[in-house]
Formats: structure tokens, C-alpha cells, sequence
């Protein structure tokens, strides 16, 4: 058994569409934030993947890199949009 | 890739987007927030697999965080004004979306190169972070100890007050 780039690409694909699939689908827009994750999460897979098994000379690491920025990016928009939605007035 | 690394890849895949179906249909917050642990832990397990473990380590932190956040039962409901009409087109387009790229990913012609870094790629990220990178990783390392001699000093003087 093997995995390619095509496999990480496809994975990579899939993740992407959910992301893309989430942010309209929910009515709710704390919900629809969460769709950011994903949509990053997929571009990280296919810069990782690339960096994988395409990169060539010495850059085997950007693809790691960028990952690493989606991943802290990802987490600073979720608790922006947390913060700027508000917290619910205690009942 | 070695077989191991296949299953781990193909196991973590399959964790990641099921937790991302999760967070995109489940009804509940706390288990939309638990679906994007799932994917984290998930999407971890495909970078590790990918032999890219810091970013492993860093993006199931992040994303726990993530899910932490938006599993929160503080934060204020905002509902859209979106016509459902424009809900459905735009799911049809987010299937499209996933037709267009697994058509690029079968049909495209890829470079394919040989990957000498290991497993974890350790010798890259010390030679990034240490040598290349000296001066950021410093600044982080200042800045996270300031954060935890803050956290700290602020925890010892609420259990004071109390």
C-alpha cells in the first residue's frame, strides 16, 4: 500500500469543499466560522503534500512552514470572529 | 511512503473528513466542536504522515483551540439573512468545487521528487529554526516566557484577592 500526491491532493480536495460546503450551509454565523478551518486545513494537506513529494532543492520545508501559518491563522480568525460575535447576556 | 505511513495517512484522512462532516452538519455546538477536534487530531495524523510533525504538533494545538472557542456556550447566536435558494446553489457549487480538484488531482502532471528529510524532518527544522531562523525563534521563546511569568503572576494575585 502507497500514497501519492494524487491521494494527498484528492484528501486535500475533499477538506476544501467541506470548508466551502459549511460556511453557507449554516444559518448560525458563529457556526459558518468554523468553515475556516477547514478551508485551511485543506490548503494546508495539499502544502504539505507538495512539499512531500514534489519539492525539489532545498525547500522541502515550505510547504511545512505554510501549514504551521495556516494552522496559527486559523485559530487567530476563529477567536476573532468569537470575539467579535459577543457573548450572550447572562440570563 | 512506506506502508505504515500509507495506513496512517489513509486512517487520519478519513478521521479528518469525518470530523469535518461533523462540523458541517451536526445541529449541536458542543458537538460541532468536538467534530473539529476530530478533524484535528485527524489532520495532525496526516502531517505526520506527510513527515511534517512540527506542523503536526502546532495544528492539534491550534485547532483544538479552535474547537474550545466554537464550542464555547458564551458566545452570541448571529443568524443570517441568506434565501435558502442561495444555500442550496451555493452547496451544488461547494460539490462542484470537489469535482474540479479530485479531476485536477487524477488528471494533472505533477513534479515528483525524492524526499530525503526522515520521518519528522528534524535536521531541516533545526537547521530552519536555529541557524536560519535564529533571531524568530528567540523572539518567540521571550515572548512565551513573558506570556507564562504574566499568566503566572496574574494567577497568584486572583488567590491572593480571594
Amino acid at each position: 500500500m502507497s500514497a501519492g500526491l494524487v491521494a494527498v491532493l484528492f484528501v486535500a480536495g475533499g477538506m476544501l469543499a467541506l470548508g466551502a460546503f459549511t460556511a453557507p450551509w449554516r444559518r448560525d454565523l458563529g457556526a459558518a466560522l468554523a468553515s475556516l478551518p477547514l478551508l485551511f486545513a485543506g490548503a494546508g494537506i495539499a502544502l504539505a503534500g507538495v512539499a512531500r513529494f514534489s519539492a525539489t532543492g532545498n525547500h522541502e520545508l515550505a510547504g511545512q512552514e505554510m501549514a504551521v501559518l495556516l494552522a496559527v491563522a486559523a485559530l487567530g480568525l476563529v477567536g476573532l470572529g468569537v470575539g467579535l460575535a459577543g457573548r450572550e447576556a447572562p440570563r | 511512503m512506506d506502508s505504515l505511513h500509507a495506513i496512517g495517512f489513509y486512517a487520519s484522512s478519513g478521521v479528518s473528513l469525518l470530523g469535518g462532516l461533523g462540523v458541517a452538519l451536526l445541529p449541536r455546538r458542543d458537538w460541532r466542536g468536538a467534530a473539529l477536534a476530530l478533524c484535528g487530531v485527524g489532520l495532525a495524523g496526516v502531517y505526520l504522515s506527510l513527515s511534517a510533525g512540527f506542523a503536526a504538533g502546532v495544528a492539534l494545538i491550534c485547532y483544538l483551540g479552535c474547537a474550545l472557542a466554537l464550542a464555547a456556550p458564551g458566545y452570541r447566536q448571529i443568524e443570517s439573512a441568506i434565501n435558502p435558494l442561495w444555500r442550496q446553489l451555493a452547496g451544488i457549487g461547494a460539490g462542484a468545487l470537489l469535482v474540479l480538484l479530485a479531476y485536477s488531482a487524477f488528471k494533472g502532471d505533477f513534479v515528483s521528487a525524492k524526499f530525503y528529510g526522515g520521518a519528522f524532518d528534524t535536521a531541516a527544522l533545526g537547521r530552519l529554526l536555529f541557524e536560519h531562523d535564529a533571531l524568530a525563534t528567540e523572539a518567540i521563546a521571550a515572548l512565551t516566557l513573558a506570556a507564562a511569568a504574566g499568566g503566572a503572576a496574574m494567577w497568584r494575585l486572583r488567590s491572593r484577592t480571594r
